[in-house]
């Protein structure tokens, strides 16, 4: 990995691992060199802000794990060139408030991007995500999974905008938020923006406790409630760590997530 | 010799037994006692109160008791939560299992078997075991990474019961309509396992059945026949053959019962057909 002169990141390598500890605003530049697998550890930031693009043919996938102990701000901006492909995650189970903003546009024909965020929600997470599909026969989804716990309040604002002229494109959104009790405050807003006719789109959403049937179904083997809540919990959550290729990695970030799903639940 | 009601041994006792769903009585006054180990068959037209009577026993939260008792083991198992009734040792097969999306069978069937036992059990264990159950119920290998029924066949769910019950070892399995579903292999694949867990475990059973080549298999010793929320007659294996080859109408006019009538459903209008308003539209 290097570092340019006007401060871009050089992606060169399959896999990278960056570490960030920082109690100032950064913005970084991310540039591939070629497919990669980029996983982003934040210990600490006041506001990050990070660009970049997938160039032509190029499979990138960022995962960023938010592990900081005060409010952080972090805004991305990405686009995806002609037939390029995207994966970028958020994650996180800490107990600071959050604001994420993530936009990637689809510039170019058969670009895809798919943005995943999983959280365990204890204090405020405020997501805005947008996929923007500006080419023709361009992919783009959104998956947001949540679970929310007594002290939190989540935001999510999910756009999939298919602009005029972006024939055989498709949007799609899935957002889920589990919550443990009654009284927590989710506000889910999916939102198609569609300018263009042979298209395809969808969005799926939904709040809610656990339903009742599975809750006795899962409790007729011998769960009780918590632990029928912590076993969904989990199947909410987890998958997001699938996006890290290495698989080291991907169990830390299994382990952190069931070890405080497992805290908070069982509490 | 057989040890009596009352020995060292897990008998349920259910005394005059009163059910309603949504204020309606379905269950007006039941009474059986099942000891260890004994295989009972529950019989009786539909609507009448067989899986009522099951979901009871478990706890279904759906179904309210207003009268009677309900003692396995020697507790009042009515004071219990539905989880502590499946770790004292009752099971219920479901009719129709849930789907739960992200669990997947094996995270399930793992923590449902760790909260029955004081140390957890290990994972080499448990993957031994479920893989010897998956191979019993002739199961696909992948069934331990699938979500919990999610995408499964009628038949799959069923036997995917079977490995729930087979992993979990139950000292009371109750079985509503498990045979449903299942094609004639897989009804001997589930009935081998039952019986075999059965022998193992001492297992008593209640079974709600239709079939009786289900039947023929498992060799319940005792039969009763509920009609209208009761249980109006109990016998021996040669009832349900009796019932299987006459039907209730002998029932009816001996016990003077009438069957409580399944409630139909409605048929309702989804609107118009808008071929046919716009024929009628032009006088055709």
């Amino acid at each position: 990995m290097k570092i340019t002169e006007d401060r871009k990141i050089v992606l060169d390598q399959d896999f990278i691992k960056l570490e960030i500890d920082s109690s100032d605003k950064l913005e970084l530049e991310f540039e591939p060199v070629n497919d990669c697998n980029v996983f982003i550890n934040i210990n600490s930031v006041n506001e990050l802000t990070v660009k970049g693009e997938t160039k032509a043919d190029q499979r990138v996938s960022l995962f960023f794990w938010n592990g900081c102990n005060e409010p952080v701000c972090i805004s991305s901006f990405f686009e995806v060139k002609e037939n390029g492909e995207l994966i970028l995650g958020f994650g996180e189970c800490n107990g600071a408030d959050t604001f994420i903003d993530a936009t990637v546009e689809l510039k170019e024909k058969k670009a895809k991007a798919t943005v995943s965020t999983a959280s365990l929600v204890n204090s405020e997470k405020d997501y805005r995500i947008r996929v923007i599909n500006s080419a023709v026969n361009t992919e783009a989804q959104i998956k947001n999974y949540a679970v929310v716990l007594n002290k939190g309040r989540l935001t999510i604002d999910a756009v999939g905008k298919i602009v005029n002229g972006a024939h055989k494109s498709r949007s799609h959104q899935v957002s889920r938020a589990l919550s443990f009790e009654e009284g927590q405050k989710v506000t889910i807003l999916p939102e198609l923006l569609i300018d263009e006719n042979d298209v395809q789109a969808s969005h799926a959403m939904s709040i809610g406790r656990v339903d009742e049937n599975q809750l006795y179904y899962m409790m007729s083997r011998g769960l009780n409630i918590r632990e029928c809540t912590m076993l969904i919990s989990m199947g909410y959550l987890l998958p997001i760590a699938d996006i890290i290729e290495d698989k080291e990695l991907q169990d830390t970030i299994r382990n952190q997530l069931e070890n405080r799903i497992r805290e908070l639940c069982l509490m | 010799m057989k040890k009596g009601y009352g020995d060292d041994m897990k008998n349920l006792e259910i005394k005059d037994l009163h059910v309603s769903v949504e204020d309606k009585e379905i269950l007006k006054g039941v009474d059986l006692i099942v000891n260890e180990g004994e295989a009972h068959v529950l019989m009786g037209p539909n609507g009448n109160g067989k899986s009522t009577l099951l979901a009871a026993i478990m706890g279904d939260p759906r179904y309210k008791v207003t009268q009677g008792s309900i003692i396995y083991d020697g507790k009042n198992i009515l004071e219990m939560p539905v989880n502590e009734r499946s770790i004292a040792g009752l099971f219920l097969g479901m009719q129709y299992p849930q789907e739960i999306n992200g669990v997947t069978n094996s995270d399930f069937l793992r923590a449902a078997m760790n909260v029955r036992r004081e140390k957890p059990v290990s994972l080499f264990e448990f993957i031994k075991e479920m893989e010897k159950t998956i191979n019993d119920l002739q199961m696909s290998e992948d069934l331990a990474h699938r979500f919990l029924n999610e995408g499964f066949s009628g038949g799959e769910k069923k036997r995917n019961e079977i490995v729930q019950l087979e992993m979990l070892k139950p000292s009371l399995a109750m079985l509503d309509e498990i045979d449903s579903g299942l094609d004639v292999d897989a009804i001997k694949i589930v009935a081998d396992a039952i019986n075999r867990i059965r022998k193992e475990n001492n297992m008593a059973l209640i079974i709600v059945s239709h079939y009786e080549r289900f039947l023929e298999l498992i060799k319940p010793e005792f039969t009763h026949v509920l009609v209208d929320g009761r249980i109006v007659v109990s016998g021996g294996p040669d009832l349900y053959e009796k019932v299987d080859q006459e039907g209730y109408d002998w029932i009816y006019e001996k016990y003077g019962v009438k069957p409580e009538a399944e409630e139909k459903k409605e048929r309702i209008s989804i609107g118009s057909c808008s071929v046919k308003e716009s024929l009628k539209g032009l006088g055709l």
